[in-house]
C-alpha cells in the first residue's frame, strides 16, 4: 500500500517536474517579447493620442479616482519639449468579462483627445467589438466605439444612452468602459487645472 | 499505412468530436463569431492535442492507472501554457481577440477523451495520425461555423467587407442563438457527407481503445 502512494506520488512529482522545466524554458524563451508587446503597444498609444509630444513623463502621485472599481495604473504627462501639453491615464475598470484597461488621454482645454483600449477580455463578436477598427456604432459616419470619446468635454455625462452609443448586444461592456474614460477625464481634468494651468 | 490514414480521415468526419461526438462545443460555440477567431482556436487546439497524444503515447507504459488522470491534466495544461505563451509572444492581436478561450483549452472535452481512449493506450505514430484528423475535425467545423456567422452577422470575411454595404446583418447569427442554429446545421450536413462519401463509423472509440 505504502509502496503504492510512493510510486503514485512519484510519477505524479516526475511528469510535474517535467512540465516545470518545459514551461520555464518558454517562459525565459518569450518574455522579453512579451513584454516589449506591452511596452511598445502603450508607447504608441500614447503618441497616437498626442501626436504633438515628444516626451511622456510618468507621475508618481496626485492623480487618483473616487470612481467605484476604478482604478488608474499608470498617468504621463505628454510634454513638448518643456510644456505639458496633456495628460495620458490609464485606467482600470470592470466590464463584462474581467477588468478591461483603457488609456485615455485629456489635453489643457479639458477635452478628451481620445481613448484607446488596451485590454478586454470580453466576448469575441459582442463586446469585443469595442476594440474592432471596422465595427462602428454609427455606421453613416464610420465612428468606432472608442472614436466616440474623441473630442468631449471632461465635464460630460458619457452617458451610455446620452451622449454615448452602446455596443449592440453588449451594453455593459459599454458602460464599462464608458465609466473609466469619464473617471479618467474628471481626474485628468482636475490636475491639469491646478498642475498645468488648463481651463 | 493504410491504417494509419483511416485513423487520421476518421476524425474529419466519420467521427467528427464535434458533429458525431458532440464533445468540445462550449468553446466552439463561443469563439465562432468570427473567421480568424476560428483558425487561431483551432490552430491552438490542434498544437496541444497533438502533443499531448504524442507525449501521453511515449509514456504510456510509465504513468500508473491510478494517477493517469491527473498526469493527463499536467500534461495538457503544459501544452496549453505553452501554446497560450507562444501566441501572446507572436501572434499578440490573434492572443487578445481569443482571451480567455486558450486557456481553458485545458478542459476541452475532446482532448481529454482522446488522451484517455486512444493515446494512453496507442503507438506513438497511431496517436499521432488520431490527434491530427480529431484537430482538424474540429478546426475545419470551427471555421466554417464562423464563415457562416461572420457573413451573415457582419457581412465580412476575415474582416473583409464581402457582403454589399446595402446589407444589414443579421445580429442573430453574431448572438449564442445564431450559433446552435448554425451548429445544427453542420450536423446534418455532416450526416448528409457521411450518407454521400458512403463512409461508415467503424468500431465506437470505446471499443477502439481497449
Amino acid at each position: 500500500m505504502k509502496k503504492d502512494i510512493f510510486k503514485l506520488g512519484l510519477a505524479l512529482a516526475l511528469f510535474a517536474a517535467g512540465a516545470c522545466a518545459a514551461l520555464a524554458a518558454v517562459h525565459i524563451a518569450t518574455k522579453d517579447t512579451i513584454a516589449g508587446h506591452a511596452a511598445r503597444k502603450l508607447l504608441n498609444s500614447q503618441q497616437d493620442l498626442f501626436p504633438s509630444a515628444d516626451t511622456f513623463v510618468e507621475l508618481e502621485s496626485g492623480v487618483s479616482t473616487e470612481a467605484a472599481k476604478i482604478q488608474f495604473d499608470g498617468v504621463w504627462k505628454a510634454m513638448s519639449g518643456n510644456t505639458v501639453v496633456g495628460l495620458v491615464i490609464k485606467g482600470i475598470g470592470p466590464s463584462y468579462t474581467g477588468n478591461a484597461e483603457v488609456l485615455v488621454g485629456i489635453n489643457k482645454n479639458m477635452k478628451v483627445v481620445g481613448a484607446r483600449i488596451l485590454k478586454l477580455n470580453d466576448t469575441p463578436g459582442l463586446g469585443a467589438n469595442a476594440t474592432k477598427k471596422t465595427y462602428y456604432v454609427d455606421k453613416a459616419t464610420e465612428t468606432t466605439f472608442p472614436a466616440q470619446f474623441s473630442d468631449k468635454n471632461a465635464s460630460d455625462a458619457f452617458a451610455v444612452g446620452e451622449d454615448i452609443i452602446a455596443i449592440t448586444a453588449s451594453t455593459i461592456t459599454s458602460k464599462g468602459l464608458s465609466a473609466i474614460v469619464k473617471a479618467a477625464a474628471d481626474s485628468g481634468a482636475a490636475w491639469l487645472r491646478s498642475n498645468a494651468g488648463g481651463m | 499505412m493504410k491504417q494509419l490514414w483511416k485513423m487520421f480521415t476518421r476524425g474529419l468526419i466519420v467521427e467528427n468530436p464535434l458533429l458525431m461526438l458532440m464533445i468540445g462545443l462550449c468553446s466552439a460555440l463561443a469563439v465562432t463569431s468570427s473567421v480568424a477567431n476560428s483558425i487561431g482556436m483551432g490552430g491552438a487546439m490542434i498544437f496541444v492535442i497533438v502533443f499531448a497524444e504524442l507525449v501521453i503515447s511515449l509514456f504510456r507504459k510509465l504513468i500508473p492507472k491510478d494517477a493517469r488522470i491527473p498526469i493527463f491534466i499536467i500534461v495538457i495544461a503544459a501544452f496549453t501554457t505553452i501554446i497560450h505563451l507562444l501566441m501572446q509572444a507572436y501572434l499578440p492581436d490573434l492572443s487578445e481577440s481569443l482571451g480567455v478561450f486558450i486557456p481553458l483549452i485545458v478542459v476541452n472535452c475532446i482532448i481529454m477523451g482522446r488522451v484517455e481512449a486512444w493515446a494512453s493506450k496507442q503507438p506513438p505514430h497511431f496517436a499521432v495520425a488520431d490527434a491530427l484528423g480529431m484537430g482538424l475535425g474540429y478546426t475545419w467545423v470551427l471555421v466554417g461555423i464562423g464563415a457562416v456567422r461572420e457573413l451573415l452577422g457582419n457581412g465580412t470575411l476575415l474582416d473583409f467587407q464581402i457582403m454589399p454595404q446595402s446589407f444589414e446583418p443579421i445580429l442573430f447569427f453574431t448572438l449564442p442563438p445564431g450559433g446552435f442554429m448554425v451548429f445544427a446545421f453542420f450536423i446534418s450536413f455532416n450526416i448528409w457527407l457521411k450518407k454521400v462519401t458512403g463512409t461508415k463509423a467503424g468500431n465506437t472509440i470505446v471499443s477502439e481503445s481497449v
